[in-house]
């Protein structure tokens, strides 16, 4: 009995004495809860340890036929042993060590564990065969949603909590010389050679310890493991991360670490960019597969080793042992010195056999080759390993199958930086594998250091090679394939006879080794199993693909911190203190307006305003082929550019669609200012590196980005000319020294290398003026205290929007599409197809011979007070598309809506009057206008 | 020949199916129908089930040899027996049924394209798609879960509003919908306004969802098979014939085929396979990466993609979240994954829904994409005679395999290009008449 304050928690206890080998503390008791009753543990238990030590033989239902799932493996692998911890799904109880007040629940299972209703599916077993679902349901269609729900409530799995917080995760970045997969003997052996080859080691190991096998191995072992551990712990150069798995191995030995270890955060993923890498991950047991090879009370040997030595717990009373190698043999040693009997050892190498355990909700009765049969409340199996071959076979390399060995091996041929060592390679003894593992750390860090000729000769390595070992798959009976997909030997054959007959298909169709251990256990006895019915050896039958990650890693842990990038302009402290309302514009968040976007308007159209346009795309362009670059990134000509001039021009794709469009100019000597959209910066930036690095790689262009580089402002409107004039002195803004179109260098409220342009977007008088970014709040704050008898204010983006509405320019994005070419967007006046080549050239000769293109035109509502929203289909007929309304405003300066369109060609005369069918289904007419521009289309108001 | 107008009757297939039952001649086959009772029957007598498709010998010649055995290829040869009649043809896969991208990719399904041409053509699959399971005689498990395409800035708040009353227009269901009715339908989104990409809205899709994508292949491979049709696994073109402009068959590991015929299903390999009959194709093909957790309890109740975010994310019938993201940025025929791959899309995910950090991912593999310039399907004639193709489809031919297949049959049939696929053609790259898909189609699944 385990009293916890006077109060018996749970049944009879299962714990032995003390242990030579045990993880435990029995100083520290816990306590937690299963299934809503406490338990006691200690620490250093797992959940499925302490479990068993109280008593509790089921720890699942599996999810399909509900059957009684106990502990099979005891390690990270347990495929019944999934459990749901707090809000986490699909916690490993063989894994996860036990903390105090854990709420610990069993998986599919209702009402309780021991009384699952479920369960009838495992009556009706023979008809919910693999693939049974894409035999059935299928009429009447319309019922399918309602057996889709029902199929629903069999999902394998935990819960999630939409009110889960998102927990702490976090990212590091490391550079050992040597990272060291797996730390058994082999592994701790590698990177103590390494380190003292004068390498810095990373070793990784799953378990919350070092040792591996040595653990729950015998005094000998235990004796080596001691050694091992106080000569890593002596090295500082190897640093020792435990409860650490290495999901992955990816090109270049770019190498993911999931570290559960760390305080204070739930798992933190160390991303390693190591020299060399060794494997040395060791080998995993297999199950057997025979009837009543699921039922709680078959274990592994190993777990059984691990469970006695590790965790001191007594996994049965009375054990029939099958073995084929001398783990079962450790496993029967164990369960003696546990006090348990062991009835009977079945040997498969002296041709014993075994056929089925019996027993309901738990192992009763074994069942033997020889047809004895012997009571018992555990069967322990030791059919041979599996080596997890991943990270091996991530660097292209396919496994090998060993025949004489029964299982895979990783392969040859690794790359020169990757090694593999221990159980991976090969059986043998603790001082073999030690052995093979320093040859193989002293290789590794000789690679990474690149002393492959130096410090003496090579110690030559040695032959470690998988020992012999009885094929034992399955039994003359059917079992269990996979535990965790409830797919069965049965299911495999029935598949390989429905012609799913090669591993990938028989994986799919009957989801054998889709399950959370991803076929570490499965995969080998699936294919021998499809192999003997398809008559085929297992070699060719061959594996599936192994595909990270090695074992399942958070998405907490993949995203880490969130480090999703903002970027405000220098301005950004002065309009928040204005309270600006912000918008989302790609990476960048600004001004949308001030409050009333309106007012905003009329404010430029009459004194002055300000607006913050730091995001526009700015690149610097240097060198004597700048001219010929830019004839071929736009569709108009640049050879006759004059210095201290500017000139629009439109990008576009080589689909001949508007890409870009900007204001470019020519600023000295083989010197030009670029300027793109906010939102075709960087990707343009990317376009024109691209032409240089790959077609136009012979011409004199540096380009450089310059976005970040420089604070943007653009003052518009009457007063903006005078605005200046008091903060700049060395630059003549007289309408005749600076005229539309031209760009001035200078002195901005003594800020100096200050672009002056001369542009309007807004359709008024304005300069665009980019000053060092450093100084952009400090001319800002300038220019806002210099104009304020002039009326200076602020304007946001919806002002501007709405003035360039009302002046018709179009905004790449919104007025055209995917599909918009250059003179479906009016651009007749701007592309010259005379010039020689120019990127979207070809296609934009083949739309200037057609008559019938969609043209983007300007169109006002007859009714003036209405506004079509963006989007509006311009239809014919019944619902005939015409066309589409891309931009609407109403405009606070001609007191009337006002809308750019795209139209079919027929419809795209001036006085058109087209339908325009809004969102909610109303219908509402809108004329096309002679011009984009509804207001000052003659441009008076810029050029003044 | 019975030639089915497309439109005219929608499941000529169907009947077509049914009616072959017990009358087996000429390659075909008594075909044991699934049903609740074929199940009962088999696990009472534990009878054998039937081959869902059989292995065939390699013959030396057949009337059309279609390269790619995915739901293009399948379901072109499929209507090619099943409408038309045409049953001696061949197809030939280097791997096995459904192993490249057709069972790779992320299974949604959704017609709410942009272009009337788009919308159209992925109208017909959808139908298709609907009544697939009867079609076939396999549940292909097609969820209407409901398709919803986020929108996190008022650009992409303005195409949603666009592409749903280009839908609406062609009698798709389909409308922009507020956060609280996003949250409504995912009550795990995060709609609050502090998140890096706020939602401001989505186009909503209700017929939009999820299929069981290997179902669907296996689905036609085996409808096909009951009509004649040879499936031949393990078996790689290695040359295709020309004479004097005409193809002539096609050479493979398993000997030669001598066909007036031959049709490109290859989607990755594309490029690859038609330059073995000297065509060549303005295809680059990228890889695309895909993801899926640990199972958990349904908590999804839609398909949720996000274009700015790059990444679209759905709950399968057996609990597991399935995550896409758009084609790796450099030309590759590797299908591993990558680490980064991997951050990026738990970030997103994350993003969307803060409280899931805790599931794990369980895998992660990679497809290829046959990228076109303007992010269209090449479908139909090319300058070989006999050489057809129905390829770069990149991200979205899944959802497109039903009414491809169906195109390309009754042109394989009866020599003339579809209407519906008439503006896909080889030779708009030559004619400067690109179709673009690329706002709907490259980031939006």
């Amino acid at each position: 009995m385990i009293r916890i304050g006077g109060r018996v928690v749970a049944g009879p206890t299962r714990r032995i004495g003390p242990q030579p080998g045990e993880v435990i503390d029995r100083s520290r008791s816990l306590t937690f809860y299963w299934n809503g009753a406490s338990r006691a543990a200690y620490d250093g238990d797992t959940i499925s340890s302490a479990l068993a030590a109280a008593g509790d033989r089921v720890l699942s239902r599996s999810f399909k036929y509900h059957r009684p799932r106990g502990i099979l493996t005891a390690t990270f692998h347990d495929p019944g042993c999934l459990v749901q911890v707090d809000d986490e799904p699909n916690v490993r109880a063989s894994h996860r060590q036990v903390a105090a007040g854990m709420d610990v629940r069993a998986l599919h299972s209702w009402p309780s564990l021991r009384f699952d209703v479920g369960a009838a599916n495992q009556a009706v077993g023979p008809f919910l065969s693999a693939g049974f679902y894409y035999k059935t349901f299928i009429k009447p269609q319309r019922l399918w949603p309602a057996y889709e729900r029902v199929l629903q409530r069999f999902a394998a799995g935990g819960r999630v909590s939409a009110s889960s917080p998102h927990g702490d995760y976090d990212k590091r970045f490391a550079h050992p010389d040597v990272l060291v997969a797996g730390g058994g003997p082999a592994g701790m052996a590698a990177a103590i050679a390494a380190a003292e080859a004068g390498a810095e080691v990373m070793l990784v190991e799953e378990e919350h310890e070092l040792g591996g096998h040595l653990r729950y191995g015998d005094e000998v072992a235990l004796s080596r493991l001691q050694e091992l551990r106080a000569a890593v712990a002596a090295h500082e150069q190897i640093e020792v991360l435990t409860n650490s798995a290495v999901t992955g191995r990816y090109d270049d030995n770019w190498v993911a670490v999931l570290q559960r270890s760390m305080p204070h955060v739930t798992e933190r993923l160390v991303k390693a960019r190591a020299k060399s890498v060794v494997v040395a991950v060791g080998l995993i047991e297999r199950p057997y597969v025979f009837e009543g090879n699921d039922l709680p009370g078959v274990m592994l040997s190993s777990a059984v080793s691990r469970l006695v030595n590790l965790y001191a717990v007594r996994p049965g009373e009375r054990a029939v042992v099958f073995t084929g190698n001398q783990s079962g043999e450790a496993a029967a040693a164990a369960l003696e010195r546990a006090g348990a009997e062991v009835a009977a050892v079945v040997d498969a190498r002296r041709g014993g056999a075994l056929l089925r355990a019996r027993g309901r909700g738990g192992v009763t009765e074994v069942e033997t080759g020889d047809g004895a049969r012997v009571e018992c409340d555990l069967l322990v199996t030791a059919a041979g390993w599996t080596a997890p071959t991943l990270l091996v076979n991530m660097t292209g390399v396919k496994p090998r199958y060993c025949d004489r060995a029964a299982r895979f091996v990783p392969g040859d041929d690794l790359p020169s930086d990757v090694f593999a060592t221990g159980g991976l390679v090969g059986d043998g003894d603790v001082d073999l594998l030690v052995e093979h593992g320093r040859a193989t750390g002293l290789r590794a860090a000789r690679r990474a250091l690149e002393t492959l000729d130096g410090h003496g000769p090579l110690t030559a390595l040695p032959r470690l090679e998988p020992a012999d070992h009885p094929a034992l798959f399955r039994s003359r009976t059917h079992g269990f394939v996979d535990l965790s997909e409830d797919v069965s030997s049965k299911d495999l054959v029935s598949a390989a006879q429905e012609g799913y007959d090669s591993v990938e298909l028989v994986k799919r169709y009957t989801t054998a080794t889709m399950g959370p251990s991803q076929g570490k256990l499965e995969t080998i006895n699936t294919v021998a199993v499809l192999a003997e019915s398809t008559g085929r050896t297992v070699a060719e039958t061959g594996t599936t693909v192994w595909r990270p990650p090695h074992v399942p890693i958070s998405l907490g842990a993949l995203a880490g911190r969130n480090l999703e990038p903002v970027r405000y302009s220098p301005m950004q402290p002065w309009h928040e203190a204005v309270r600006a309302r912000p918008i989302v514009a790609g990476q960048w968040i600004r001004p949308e307006h001030y409050g009333d976007p309106a007012s905003e308007v009329r404010n430029v159209r009459e004194n002055v305003g300000l607006i913050d346009v730091t995001p526009l795309g700015k690149l610097d362009l240097r060198g004597p082929d700048v001219p010929r670059l830019l004839n071929f990134l736009y569709v108009n000509k640049w050879s006759k550019l004059d210095i201290g001039s500017v000139r629009y021009g439109v990008m576009c794709g080589e689909d001949g669609v508007v890409a870009d469009d900007g204001v470019t100019g020519h600023l000295g000597p083989d010197h030009y200012f670029m300027s793109t959209t906010s939102s075709g910066a960087s990707a343009i930036y990317e376009w024109i590196e691209n032409w240089l690095q790959t077609t136009f790689t012979d011409w004199s262009v540096h380009v450089t980005e310059m976005t970040s580089a420089f604070a943007s402002i653009n003052v518009a409107g009457p007063n903006s000319r005078e605005l200046l004039r008091r903060l700049v002195d060395d630059v003549d803004l007289g309408p005749d020294a600076f005229k539309y179109m031209q760009v001035r260098q200078g002195t901005i409220a003594g800020v100096a290398n200050c672009l002056m342009w001369r542009i309007g977007f807004t359709g008024e008088l304005s300069y665009e003026v980019h000053v060092p970014a450093a100084f952009g709040l400090y001319v800002w704050e300038a220019l806002m205290a210099a104009g304020a008898d002039l009326g200076v204010g602020p304007f946001g983006l919806e002002a501007q929007r709405i003035m360039r509405l009302e002046k018709g320019h179009f905004i790449v994005g919104q007025d055209t599409d995917g599909l918009t070419q250059a003179f479906t967007a009016g651009l007749d006046w701007l592309v010259k197809l005379d010039k020689e080549d120019f990127a979207g050239r070809p296609e934009l000769v083949w739309q200037s011979e057609r008559s019938d293109e969609l043209r983007l035109v300007g169109l006002q509502p007859t009714d003036p007070t209405v506004v079509p929203p963006e989007a509006s289909q311009i239809v014919s007929g019944a619902n005939e598309i015409e066309g589409r309304v891309t931009s609407s405003r109403f405009s606070p300066t001609l007191g009337r809506s006002i809308c750019l369109g795209i139209v079919s060609a027929d419809l795209a005369h001036a006085g058109t009057v087209v339908t325009v069918k809004q969102p909610d289904g109303t219908r509402v007419t809108a004329r096309v206008m002679e011009e984009h521009a509804h207001f000052d289309p003659a441009g008076e108001r810029l050029r003044g | 020949m019975g030639v089915a107008r497309a439109g005219s009757d929608l499941r000529p297939a169907a009947r077509r199916f049914i009616h072959l039952r017990g009358a087996a001649s000429d390659g075909q086959r008594k075909t044991t129908t699934y049903s609740a009772f074929s199940l009962l029957r088999h696990g009472l007598t534990h009878e054998k089930w039937q081959r869902a498709w059989r292995e065939h010998e390699v013959a030396s010649a057949y009337d059309a040899v279609i390269v790619g055995a995915g739901v293009h290829g399948l379901a072109t040869a499929y209507y090619l027996a099943a409408n038309h009649n045409m049953r001696r043809v061949a197809v030939v896969d280097k791997g096995y049924v459904g192993g490249g991208g057709s069972g790779r990719n992320t299974a949604i399904l959704r017609s709410n394209y942009l272009t009337p041409e788009g919308v159209r053509f992925y109208d017909r699959s959808m139908t298709l798609y609907s009544t697939l399971a009867a079609d076939l005689n396999f549940n292909v498990m097609f969820a209407k879960r409901g398709h919803l395409t986020l929108a996190h800035n008022d650009g992409s708040l303005r195409t949603m509003r666009w592409r749903a009353e280009v839908n609406k227009l062609q009698g798709v269901e389909s409308e922009v919908i507020a956060p609280e009715e996003v949250k409504r339908l995912v009550p795990f989104m995060d709609i609050s306004s502090h998140t890096r990409y706020p939602i401001l809205g989505a186009l909503y899709h209700p017929p939009g969802g999820i299929i069981r994508h290997d179902a669907v292949n296996w689905g036609y491979a085996r409808a096909a098979d009951a009509l004649g049709v040879h499936i031949h696994q393990g078996t790689e073109v290695l040359s295709i014939g020309v004479v004097d402009g005409k193809v002539t068959g096609v050479t493979t590991n398993r000997g030669e085929i001598s066909s007036p015929i031959v049709v490109n299903c290859t989607a990755g390999w594309a490029s690859l396979v038609s330059s073995l009959a000297g065509v060549s194709l303005p295809i680059i093909t990228h890889p695309l990466q895909a993801a899926v957790t640990e199972p958990v309890r349904m908590f999804l109740g839609a398909v949720v993609v996000s274009g700015s975010l790059h990444v679209y994310v759905s709950q399968t019938d057996r609990g597991e979240l399935v995550f896409g993201a758009s084609t790796d940025p450099y030309p590759s025929y590797s299908m591993r994954g990558s680490l980064a791959f991997t951050e990026e899309l738990a970030s997103h995910v994350l993003e969307l829904m803060p409280s899931i950090a805790k599931m794990r991912v369980l895998r992660q593999w990679a497809g290829l994409c046959d990228l076109t310039p303007d992010f269209s399907p090449i479908m139909g004639t090319t300058p070989v005679e006999g050489f057809l193709v129905d390829v770069g489809w990149g991200t979205y031919g899944f959802k497109a395999g039903p009414a491809a297949g169906e195109a390309m049959a009754e042109l394989v049939a009866t020599g003339k290009t579809p209407e519906l696929i008439s503006s896909f053609g080889l030779s708009r790259f030559g004619d400067g008449l690109l179709v673009g898909e690329r706002g709907a189609a490259a980031v939006g699944h």
